[in-house]
């Protein structure tokens, strides 16, 4: 391949369509789990949640074929999962690490389970409708940036408009400093009058959310069919997600899109290249990731009492 | 006294818990609750074919719970225990698969040991990050799990498969790679042994050797292991690598004593299993041994009751996690109320 | 029956308090009285409860049985929330400010006055204003964490003041401070009461009490001991008040038999630390057998860094440390202390801790790499025999296999103390670098601690101490070097010790020639 044809390729407008398309279940976890991590609870359990979330969604869009309800009924699946770990973090005081890497086991079972109990075994692999690419009038046509950003799905909107409305709430608003008092000194905001214990159970609800939404996003706009494997490490990835961003939500879209791009370079690679096997391809996207590790902790400072339940008696 | 009572009822809660959820899984799929336990019991105790494939498959749960706890208690998570027993398995296949034509009984030890080897190398890339450049260790074991998966459907796909076959598989290891059945009408294999073998030798180089004690300190509180002088990077590049190996050796058990080829779909999740394994024993030898034993007999039961009921393989995914999620919620409502 | 007191000058009353933290009784039915308009101190030491007390008036502890009365109503203080409606405010002595936000931000949060956005600028010209009233002022737009521990002082009486107080709880606010900005704290305290202000000064030194409070209610193991006035009474009547029998002094001043031998060498050691800037520049100083040197300095001006530089746990980024004449500068951990150097940390859990195992363990911890015999192999048989003798030469409350975690500060300092002295006695440079080995231990512990570096510069060892602690070093050390931001500024002998100079050079005054 020239060096020309490189270029191009690399920057290949369906490329980058691609690109954006992959980077917002990323950003709609990674800014759940970012809600969460600032006020202190640390969820490892996201690739089982999005799982959940992912069957969940699939199965009652399938069944009832309404969009909204499917995206709902997965909302509301993670967010029994999320308040069963803030309950276990916020109020039995458990290690959060723990109880995260077990939801993620039974969330991939759970998820896997409720496939084949409404499924069964078949041959044909059910498939539903994605969301339609909708096009904003006008802008969709500027060269490049239209296509790239301007014809996704609605959900893709919705996360890059989110990224700015939680940087704005973290930033300018009270509940935003709480949130982030609480993430670094819970016992400094409880002598202030505010209920800690609260907060971080609303964060983890809210958090709960957004990575049920980025698991129903992945059959509902990309795959159209469930599959075990569907989440396919995107939840781990939503954690370095947040650390890449260091906990803001601007640098954490950036690390989605990172992310991303590798992703669907390793889609457009399979198409053009015959050479190399599928699966070392397909190993690219983690590849990646582990060399993105190494360099992901340097200078990271997480909140201080990330992990760490509050205990408002305990003796110092 | 009234500990260990609180330690049985404990337990038997969490299993109460697990199969009560068994049981409204059988009753939504209209099947007999009742004959369904019996079927679990019966198929993973009741029969000698039974029991063993019960101790078939305690081999990787015990070696991949080891492997789990062993880093645990170095106060480190290896998620990527999956990852470690397809290296152990591609390894050991690899050495099988190339040294064909020599027909020597030392074969299948050599390529367990390889298979070993193979655990242990791909988990020195963890170990190594983690060691000397403080990179998470789950997140590196989680992704590289991945990349072993997207190996092993290449190499079944792809060089070493078995063409006739029409799936992801290798072709069959010679026999002098294989290693002995315990009881070949039963059907189980000496894996189980070099497992338990494995267990004692993880308790005594735990609790007899300064290196152990090392590991244990390190997993209690690392800055002090550190102010005390002990070299903790290299003691955490050990641990991991040890704990790779674990898992190396049951993917080896797995190629050489049960499918005598490598196939893709090898661990059906052995490895999040031995998370759970690993933290319902404490991480300690004994209580793992215990644990991967009672979630063997919830595997191969669950399985009976896929024959029979139509209950999905994951069923048995969710019941260890309930299990082990309501051992967490006791404990944890214990030490609340103290 | 008491009923509700009189109105006159009684503001806050404390009555038959009590607090149990599992098996421990923190509180016994303590109470005291606090007055309109007076400082009123809160004397005891470490571990009498004084900061539980204070912490139930604050409604962060929840009493198990007891009553408090304001202005002679009886008031229900079950959270935070109901302390700050009636307008108590506290200091904590470990301060509760949220590092990485901005000094405005520590005031204000809780009480942002608008439910949804930050009007920063608004609230900052209050806050502003109200620290010029009493002297408080700050840098409010600087995070916190980049400001001095005085000054991160001055953010946590502005967050209480800015809530509007009529009661304010300070917690030994004069630890972290030098003797120059402790009084004119003190100075301005006086100045609030004198507009009202009632203010509860908890503290263990006695000379303050007398000095600038007008009542003190001593507190011992959970109950209050009985009420004087400053004016009434003496340094020696409080100390028994506090103590409940006389204790002598046991650490005497070691004997001054100095050799020329040097154990530790620190040649222009410069450390780098944040944002570039270095955190120890070219210190120089050196330690010889049968030494006490002792390092003064204001918290967060190096010591950290210095100490772990020395003992190996921090690079060294210019500069040499001879260990016995021993170039060890990039020698690991492990290999100084088989030399004979040892330490006891400042964060006795974070750094020094094996929390869930056994007391034995910890005792080995550390030892186990210079015990000879035994190889590879460990016998925990004979790690629990060696452990009885440490245990009960130092008193340790406890059994070798008691987790070290179950154990009292006090009595884990002991086990840390053991072990260093274990080590040091293992190697031929024996020096022990201690940091703020003392801190948050009763006069007990304190003593025999004290006692036990004593001993270690007795049997011609050396020893580093490094304490926030002025009085400690003046008593201990031969020499007491000052570090000011990272630089060793003074290297003063036993005949200049005097604790205005000191505190004068630890905040940067340049050292007289």
């Amino acid at each position: 391949m020239s060096a020309s044809a490189v270029v191009t390729l690399l920057l290949d407008p369906e490329l980058w369509r691609l690109m954006l398309t992959m980077a917002a279940p990323l950003v709609l976890a990674g800014l759940g789990e970012l809600v969460m991590e600032r006020s202190g609870v640390l969820n490892v359990g996201v690739e089982g949640m999005m799982a959940v979330a992912a069957a969940v969604a699939f199965l009652t869009m399938l069944k009832t074929g309404t969009l909204l309800g499917a995206a709902a009924a997965a909302m509301a699946a993670t967010l029994g999962l999320a308040v069963v770990l803030g309950y276990f973090a916020i109020t039995l005081r458990s290690a959060q690490l723990t109880v995260g890497l077990c939801l993620f086991v039974f969330g991939t079972g759970l998820a896997s389970l409720l496939y084949r109990l409404v499924i069964g075994v078949t041959t044909a692999t059910p498939t539903v409708q994605t969301l339609p690419r909708l096009a904003v009038p006008g802008l969709a046509e500027v060269p490049f940036l239209g296509t790239v950003v301007f014809t996704q799905n609605a959900l893709v909107y919705l996360a890059l408009a989110l990224v700015p409305v939680l940087a704005f709430l973290l930033v300018e608003t009270s509940l935003g400093l709480r949130l982030r008092a609480a993430g670094e000194n819970p016992r400094a905001l409880d002598t202030v009058g505010v209920n800690v214990r609260a907060l971080r159970y609303g964060a983890v609800a809210v958090g709960g959310l957004l990575i049920g939404l980025a698991g129903a996003y992945l059959p509902l706009a990309v795959t159209g069919a469930y599959s075990d494997g569907i989440v396919g490490g995107r939840g781990w990835i939503a954690l370095m997600v947040v650390i890449f961003g260091r906990w803001q939500p601007g640098w954490a879209l950036v690390g989605a899109i990172l992310f991303a791009y590798t992703e669907a370079l390793q889609f457009k690679l399979a198409l053009v290249t015959k050479a190399v096997p599928p699966q070392v391809l397909l190993m690219l996207p983690y590849v990646v990731a582990i060399v993105v590790l190494v360099r992901l902790y340097q200078g990271a400072e997480p909140p201080r009492a990330l992990g760490l339940p509050y205990e408002r008696e305990s003796r110092l | 006294m009234r500990n260990a009572l609180a330690e049985i009822a404990k337990y038997a809660f969490a299993f109460a818990v697990a199969a009560l959820a068994g049981a409204v899984l059988v009753a939504v799929m209209r099947g007999d609750v009742l004959g369904a336990y019996r079927t679990f019991v019966w198929s993973s105790l009741g029969t000698a074919g039974g029991f063993a494939q019960t101790l078939n498959k305690m081999c990787p749960l015990l070696l991949g719970g080891l492997a789990v706890g062993l880093a645990l208690r170095g106060g480190y998570f290896n998620i990527g225990v999956d990852g470690q027993i397809y290296a152990g398995a591609i390894a050991a296949t690899g050495v099988a698969l190339a040294l064909e034509t020599v027909a020597n009984p030392a074969l299948a030890p050599f390529a367990v040991v390889v298979g070993v080897l193979g655990g242990a190398a791909f988990a020195a890339i963890p170990a190594v990050l983690r060691a000397w450049w403080s990179v998470n260790e789950i997140f590196v074991t989680v992704m590289l799990n991945f990349v072993a998966v997207f190996l092993t459907e290449y190499l079944t796909t792809g060089p070493w498969n078995d063409v006739m076959a029409g799936e992801a598989i290798t072709r069959l290891i010679p026999d002098a790679a294989k290693l002995p059945m315990l009881s070949v009408r039963a059907g189980s294999h000496v894996g189980i042994f070099l497992a338990l073998a494995s267990a004692v030798l993880v308790w005594l180089v735990l609790e007899r050797t300064r290196w152990g004690f090392e590991v244990r300190a390190l997993g209690d509180n690392e800055r002090a292991a550190r102010v005390a002088g002990i070299r903790t990077a290299w003691v955490t590049a050990a641990v991991l690598v040890a704990s790779g190996a674990l898992a190396g050796l049951a993917g080896a058990i797995e190629v050489t004593a049960l499918h005598h080829r490598l196939i893709l779909g090898l661990t059906p999740g052995y490895g999040i299993m031995a998370i759970l394994i690993a933290v319902l024993g404490k991480a300690r030898p004994l209580g793992i041994l215990a644990a991967s034993f009672a979630m063997a007999i919830l595997l191969v039961g669950s399985d009976s009751l896929q024959r029979s009921v139509g209950l999905p393989a994951s069923a048995a995914l969710v019941f260890q996690a309930l299990i082990v999620l309501s051992v967490l919620f006791v404990d944890a409502k214990r030490s609340v109320r103290a | 029956m008491s009923g509700p007191p009189t109105r006159s000058t009684e503001r806050l009353r404390l009555e038959a308090i009590s607090k149990r933290f599992g098996a421990t009784i923190a509180l016994a039915e303590a109470g005291f009285e606090v007055r309109a308009g007076e400082i009123h101190a809160l004397l005891g030491e470490n571990g009498a409860g004084k900061t539980t007390l204070m912490n139930v008036l604050s409604g962060l502890y929840h009493a198990d049985a007891g009553r408090i009365w304001l202005d002679g109503r009886p008031a229900e203080i079950a959270e935070p929330r109901d302390a700050i409606r009636h307008r108590i405010g506290m200091v904590h002595q470990h301060f509760e400010l949220i590092p990485p936000l901005t000094a405005l931000e520590n005031v204000i949060i809780g009480q942002e006055g608008s439910t949804l956005l930050l009007r920063r600028e608004r609230q900052a010209r209050g806050v502003a204003a109200l620290a010029a009233r009493f002297g408080f002022e700050v840098d409010l737009r600087a995070p916190v964490a980049a400001l001095g521990l005085a000054d991160q002082q001055k953010v946590e009486i502005l967050k209480a003041i800015f809530r509007g107080v009529d009661i304010l709880i300070l917690d030994e606010p004069t630890t972290v401070l030098t003797p120059q900005e402790a009084d004119a704290l003190l100075r301005t305290l006086r100045t609030m009461a004198s507009e009202g202000l009632s203010v509860v000064f908890i503290s263990h030194k006695i000379h303050e009490v007398l000095g600038h409070c007008d009542r003190a209610t001593v507190m011992r193991a959970g109950r209050s001991v009985g009420t004087v006035d400053a004016s009434a009474t003496t340094e020696q009547a409080l100390v028994e008040m506090m103590i409940g029998e006389r204790v002598a002094r046991t650490a005497a001043p070691a004997e001054r038999e100095v050799d020329d031998t040097v154990l530790l060498r620190v040649d222009d050691v410069t450390v780098a630390g944040r944002g570039g800037l270095p955190a120890v520049s070219h210190a120089r100083f050196s330690i010889g057998r049968g030494e006490v040197v002792g390092l003064a300095g204001v918290d967060g001006n190096g010591q950290r860094e210095l100490v772990e530089a020395i003992v190996g746990l921090r690079r060294v980024t210019g500069g040499r440390v001879e260990l016995g004449g021993r170039n060890v500068t990039t020698t690991a951990v492990g290999d100084r202390l088989a030399q004979g150097l040892a330490y006891i940390p400042e964060d006795r859990l974070g750094d020094g801790a094996l929390p869930s195992m056994s007391v034995a363990e910890n005792l080995f911890l550390g030892v186990h790499r210079l015990a000879r015999g035994g190889g590879l192999t460990y016998r925990p048989a004979a790690i629990r025999a060696g452990a009885a003798a440490p245990v009960r030469d130092y008193a340790i409350r406890g059994t070798a296999t008691t987790p070290l975690g179950m154990l009292s500060g006090g009595n884990i300092q002991k086990v840390l103390i053991a072990r260093a002295l274990a080590v040091a006695g293992h190697g031929d440079t024996p020096l022990v670098v201690a940091h703020n080995p003392t801190r948050g231990l009763d006069v007990r512990t304190t003593e025999f601690v004290r006692r036990c570096l004593v001993d270690v510069s007795r049997r011609r060892g050396g020893v580093f101490l490094v304490s926030s602690d002025l009085d400690e070093l003046m008593q201990l050390a031969h020499r007491i070097l000052v570090l000011f931001r990272g630089a060793i500024v003074a290297d003063l002998p036993s005949t200049a010790f005097d604790a205005y100079e000191i505190g004068r050079l630890m905040t940067g005054a340049a050292a007289r020639a």
